[in-house]
């Protein structure tokens, strides 16, 4: 039997993932200190290191047969995989954020221009939320440090994903409303996962780790 | 600037075409050995009349005629032959056995690797149901892969039914409402085992019913798989559509299926089109499934008749890049070696004419020959020879 190809996302969710995995019993020798190496192949596990956004695409097209990915690149993304189990690490929290001392210019100029213009690195989640409220909004689609575009009057606020809030305080921006929260998922390649066992094999030994004990009566016919 | 074809469309040139066309020979004779028999359906439908079988499961390419119908390309052609059998042919034709292999059109979002154009090489059983039913589909699709050339692949079987029977239930203690059904059919149609387990922990709902809903698409395995699902749905009375599966199960795996067959109760496909079975195909490395299938005993309701139906479709393309990573040994046509005759120059008339009597021997020569089954092409020996065809 082939190995099963896991891929893992690189950045703030990449020391969780791995320790999890090796507490699931995994072969993760060298992950710990991947330096530049972006494959590893362990006899019946082939892990990659990929971008945290590139994770959704590398499962949905079958490049690996499953993967861990955080709720917000899937959200954006909106690609097929199967979410098989919250992992419950690297929460994090959507929100629209504006600058501390903006008042209430955002709601003016909505009122007299009809429209808000938000900067975010997530467009899609921004429009999904906007268009939920029904608000009319110009989505700026930024790459990253979002906080510039309401400090320099490019943007009235933003949609960006927070863990502490520290970036947003030191920035002086505070949140206006919560739009999403999202923490680590175990997810599969939808054809993996229906005909390769191993798939939810490996998930219901996740789903072990991470939930203390299920419910009496939920693994009856797992 | 090279002239280029809209994203998602691509020509085909002769090697790929071969391919195909021995794909598609061999498809259609075993289809046809099945005794189904051909159709076509037109490329364009008007909307409104394609939405009365059933909603669209894809974004289709919509267009304003002169008329000012707005029409699609054809996403698909299940709903096309169920409007078709509704309302030009008659019930004492029943039951029908149909096949088509037609290209399909599905708007994609870019820079995801998705083709727009598609050829789907299908089947629908019409008028027919039970096991049995269920089982030619099934057992027609393996053959028909077979016959393909597709070494590897699985299908994923399972029943819309005990879903089914379990929303409703859940819906009619009027703990939820069904807006909360919507969202679970969706999270369930996703594969989301997150938003299920989310969804299910609602205060007041029978913690059995709960318990069902989060355990149903977990199921997966062989004849087991069935044994666990009717644990689970029979002390809650809600065992539609799995007695079939399970006589479905043994004749299939009677007449050797069993290898390439799973059963899965994730896979539901577009929910509000399938009544009973529902099976997706996968093969190795794919990602994707390559086809899918399954009865839809409700669709020609919408279309005025009460008529059973099942199906199966499955993508050229998608198998041909299968077969490709599977490392099957495409073998190129035996006899597409070209013979090719020249037409000898006049020699009083110079280099530069061709001989009358010479190009019309040439002619009859090649005709025997293609007569006899053997590619022949003509060329002028006068001029620069014609690269010979591999």
């Amino acid at each position: 039997m082939t190995a099963l190809k896991i891929a893992l996302p690189k950045g703030a969710l990449y020391e969780d993932s791995v320790a999890l995995l090796k507490a699931a019993g995994l072969d993760t020798t060298g992950l710990d200190a991947p330096d530049r190496q972006l494959m590893f192949d362990r006899g019946d596990w082939m892990y990659f290191i990929v971008r945290p956004t590139d994770v959704p695409i590398f499962v949905s097209l079958g490049g690996v047969d499953c993967a861990i990915c955080g709720r917000d690149s899937l959200a954006e993304q909106g690609l097929a995989v199967s979410e098989l189990v919250d992992l419950g690490f690297g929460a994090c929290t959507f929100v629209v954020a504006e600058p501390a001392c903006a008042g209430h210019s955002a709601e003016e100029h909505y009122r007299r221009r009809g429209v808000m213009r938000v900067a975010t690195k997530y467009p899609n989640i921004t429009q999904r939320y906007y268009d939920s409220i029904g608000t009319q909004v110009e989505i700026v689609k930024m790459h990253g440090n979002i906080e510039l575009a309401p400090l320099c009057g490019m943007a009235e606020r933003i949609v960006d994903i927070t863990a502490t809030g520290k970036t947003l305080r030191d920035n002086n921006l505070v949140v206006v409303t919560e739009v999403l929260d999202s923490t680590a998922r175990f997810i599969g390649n939808t054809a993996s996962t229906r005909t390769d066992p191993r798939v939810r094999e490996l998930a219901t030994r996740l789903q072990a780790i991470v939930v203390p004990a299920p419910q009496k009566g939920d693994t009856a016919v797992d | 600037m090279i002239p280029v074809t809209p994203r998602g469309f691509k020509d085909i040139l002769p090697t790929e075409a071969r391919w195909r066309e021995r794909i598609i020979t061999a498809a259609r004779q075993t289809l046809s050995l099945w005794g189904y028999d051909p159709i076509e359906t037109p490329t364009l439908e008007v909307l409104e009349v394609l939405e009365q079988g059933g909603q669209l499961s894809s974004t289709p390419f919509r267009l304003f005629d002169v008329d000012n119908e707005l029409l699609v390309l054809r996403p698909d052609v299940t709903l096309q032959v169920a409007r078709m059998v509704a309302s030009r042919l008659d019930v004492a034709d029943l039951p029908l056995r149909l096949r088509y292999v037609q290209p399909v059109f599905r708007e994609e979002q870019s820079l995801r690797a998705a083709s727009r154009q598609f050829t789907q090489i299908g089947v629908e059983s019409i008028g027919l149901s039970g096991a049995l039913a269920d089982a030619e589909v099934l057992l027609l699709a393996i053959d028909v892969l077979e016959v393909c050339g597709l070494k590897d692949f699985t299908l994923c079987i399972g029943t819309v039914g005990v879903l089914r029977l379990l929303l409703d239930a859940c819906v009619s203690t009027s703990v939820v409402n069904e807006q909360w059904r919507d969202e679970m059919l969706a999270a369930c149609h996703e594969g989301d085992a997150v938003r299920i387990e989310g969804l299910s922990r609602i205060e007041g709902l029978d913690s059995r019913l709960t318990q069902a809903l989060r355990a149903l698409p977990k199921i997966n395995g062989h004849e087991d798989a069935i044994h666990r699902c009717r644990n689970l749905a029979e002390p809650l009375g809600l065992t539609d559509g799995l007695d079939q599966l399970q006589a479905t199960w043994e004749i299939i795996t009677k007449v050797g299926a069993a290898q390439q067959t799973r059963v899965d109760f994730s896979v539901i496909s577009s929910y509000d089109y399938y009544t009973g079975l529902v099976f997706e195909v996968y093969a190795p490395g794919l990602g994707v499934a390559l086809g899918s299938g399954g009865r839809y005993d409700r669709m020609m309701r919408g279309f005025g008749k009460d008529i059973p139906a099942a199906g199966f479709a499955f993508s050229l393309e998608a198998v041909m890049r299968a077969m490709i990573l599977q490392g099957s040994d495409v073998q190129e046509e035996t006899n597409a070696a070209v013979t090719v005759l020249e037409a000898a120059a006049a020699k009083a008339a110079g280099p530069e004419a061709i001989d009358p009597q010479a190009a019309t021997d040439v002619f009859l020569r090649a005709a025997r020959l293609r007569a006899q089954g053997t590619r022949a092409v003509v060329v002028d020996a006068t001029t620069r020879p014609v690269q010979k065809e591999s």
